[in-house]
């Protein structure tokens, strides 16, 4: 079962706001999706290997550079900036 | 009651490849802030990292460089955590299936530090705190790095410092890092704790998180022991925590509480596929390794006869080592090399970044070619160095700058000429010496030794003068 604590601490780390009367459907809901999830441990895949289902290895590349992008366009998505960095509220408590 | 330490360390080294662990950028240190960044590095979805093949071959180098036994088979995994130097979310790094597992560090008091794994993975941003706000750099973002987790045999500050030397010195030697702690490019996180002597079960540990420098290494663990020490003996207990080394004030602080314990909820990145490294594969790296520090520092005890610390100072760094090497050919006496790189060659130069690179003037065959001519006899010591001071002011060879006079040698009649105006142009010393004051008769010496240019035998021109005297 989930709780509403972890509804409201995956709220946080998402930056949702959830109203006091969205969190017991939420609560609910979420309870379902994860049932849902557990239906693969019934999926009977004993003996499989699911690591490496696509069967691919060492997909590599050179070690050689290519210009890196515009400064302007790394930045232009986000929501702050200062001083060519991307600006966040004080992480530092 | 008696305790003792118990610590292992997480060691970061920052790979030199050209470019970043998933991407093309450039991995260069410094730059204006978000100039060495793509779509990869600063996580934008949809996105698809592809790995660096020099990352998986440096690894594999630093593994077999410390005993390590390679996997076959490696995956890359997401470490997920929320913070804002991670533009994913997550760090990509390695978690069940390491590159590199189960090597060791031998130490000099015959101890071995176990390594548990050596594993890839990608670095993060960097964060500064300004104005209340926190600006973030992603320049070193996906710059790539090998964790070195030791096991906790470590148990004192000692075998601390030496366990970190050794490691800096292999990874130099191999070529896979710079390891400029200054720099960042090597950082330790340190788990310690402590348990009464004799006893066999560990202790609580704290982690003191990202030191960069040996002297911090060391007070910290200091710190933090007798701070556990403290603790156990007034009845209290030790939290298992973070902590944060403060070098100004000496102490160390919790960086976070224990009510957000990290659960990092590790899975495979299906964005990477498997990494298989082949036997044959292995065996070619390791062709490529040079002889390293531990076992060169042997042979020159073991073969060339040198001492201890004599064989320490040079094979400290890879450049002096080569170039002792190349200047030994040939020479009848490996320990008169040793003596003039230790002695006047490391005197030129200020400090251990200029002995890292060790630019001199001279080349290995100058050095050696000096050598030859004290092997055969003609010339000196004393001479010998007043030339390489020379050799090493103006880059010229021995050749150019020693006459044919100095390389005459000295013949017996002159020296026993010499001799005898020393005798009597020092009146005054012949006179001390008699009068029993034994030292008066290196003046003469000295004047022999002037007059033929350092050319004379010393103690040859003290018994001869003594036997003048009568």
């Amino acid at each position: 079962m989930v709780s509403k604590e972890e509804i409201m601490k995956i709220a946080i780390l998402s930056k949702l706001f959830v109203a006091d009367d969205e969190i017991d459907s939420l609560t609910e809901d979420m309870d379902k999706i994860i049932q849902f999830a557990d239906t693969i441990n019934n999926a009977g895949a004993e003996g499989d290997d699911f690591d490496n289902i696509n069967n691919l290895s060492n997909v590599l590349r050179e070690d050689e550079v290519v210009e890196s992008y515009d400064r302007e366009k790394i930045l232009s998505n986000a929501k702050d900036q200062d001083e060519g960095c991307f600006m966040v509220k004080n992480i530092m408590k | 009651m008696k305790y003792e330490m118990v610590a292992g360390f997480e060691t970061h080294v920052e790979l030199s490849t050209n470019t970043k662990i998933f991407c093309s950028c450039t991995t260069q240190f410094g730059g204006e802030p978000n100039t060495h960044c793509c779509p990869v590095c600063i996580g934008l979805p949809g996105t698809l990292p592809k790995l660096n093949k020099r990352v998986v071959e440096y690894a594999i180098k630093a593994g077999l460089a410390t005993n390590c036994e390679i996997a076959e088979i490696s995956k890359m995994d997401r470490k997920n955590y929320c913070y804002p130097d991670l533009p994913k979310a997550y760090q990509i790094s390695q978690f069940d299936k390491p590159l590199c597992e189960h090597g060791y560090i031998p130490l000099s008091n015959g101890r071995k530090i176990r390594l548990t794994r050596i594993h890839i993975e990608e670095d993060a941003g960097k964060l500064v705190h300004s104005r209340g706000n926190t600006l973030v750099d992603y320049n070193r973002g996906g710059v790539p790095l090998i964790e070195i987790v030791s096991e906790p045999d470590i148990r004192s500050i000692d075998e601390a410092r030496e366990y970190v030397e050794k490691l800096q010195l292999i990874m130099r030697y191999i070529g896979v890092s710079d390891c400029k702690m200054q720099e960042g490019s090597m950082r330790c996180d340190v788990n310690i704790s402590v348990r009464p002597v004799g006893s066999e079960r560990l202790g609580t540990r704290t982690e003191i998180k990202n030191m960069n420098s040996i002297t911090f290494i060391a007070k910290a663990m200091e710190y933090e022991f007798n701070r556990q020490v403290d603790l156990l003996e007034s009845g209290e207990k030790v939290v298992q925590e973070t902590l944060r080394y403060d070098d100004v004030t000496n102490t160390t602080s919790s960086m976070r509480g224990k009510e957000d314990a990290n659960d990092y909820r590790y899975f495979r990145d299906p964005d990477l596929v498997t990494i298989n490294v082949p036997r044959e594969r292995v065996e070619e790296i390791k062709k490529t390794l040079p002889e390293l520090p531990i076992a060169k520092q042997q042979r020159y005890i073991d073969e060339l006869g040198l001492p201890e610390t004599d064989a320490a100072l040079l094979t400290k760094y890879r450049k002096i080592a080569e170039f002792y090497e190349k200047a030994i050919e040939g020479t009848k006496n490996p320990k008169t090399a040793a003596n003039f790189i230790i002695g006047q060659i490391f005197s030129s130069l200020e400090n251990e970044s200029e002995k890292e690179q060790f630019n001199i003037k001279i080349t290995p065959e100058a050095l050696s070619e000096l050598i030859k001519l004290i092997d055969s006899g003609k010339i000196r010591m004393n001479l010998a160095k007043s030339t390489l001071d020379k050799m090493l002011e103006t880059g010229k060879k021995p050749s150019e700058l020693l006459s044919d006079s100095d390389l005459a040698g000295l013949d017996e009649n002159t020296f026993n000429e010499l001799c005898q105006k020393a005798v009597e142009s020092n009146p005054g010393a012949v006179a001390d010496y008699k009068n029993g004051k034994q030292k008066a008769v290196k003046a003469l010496v000295g004047f022999v030794m002037k007059n033929s240019r350092g050319k004379a035998d010393a103690l040859k021109a003290e018994k001869k003068i003594i036997e003048i005297i009568g």
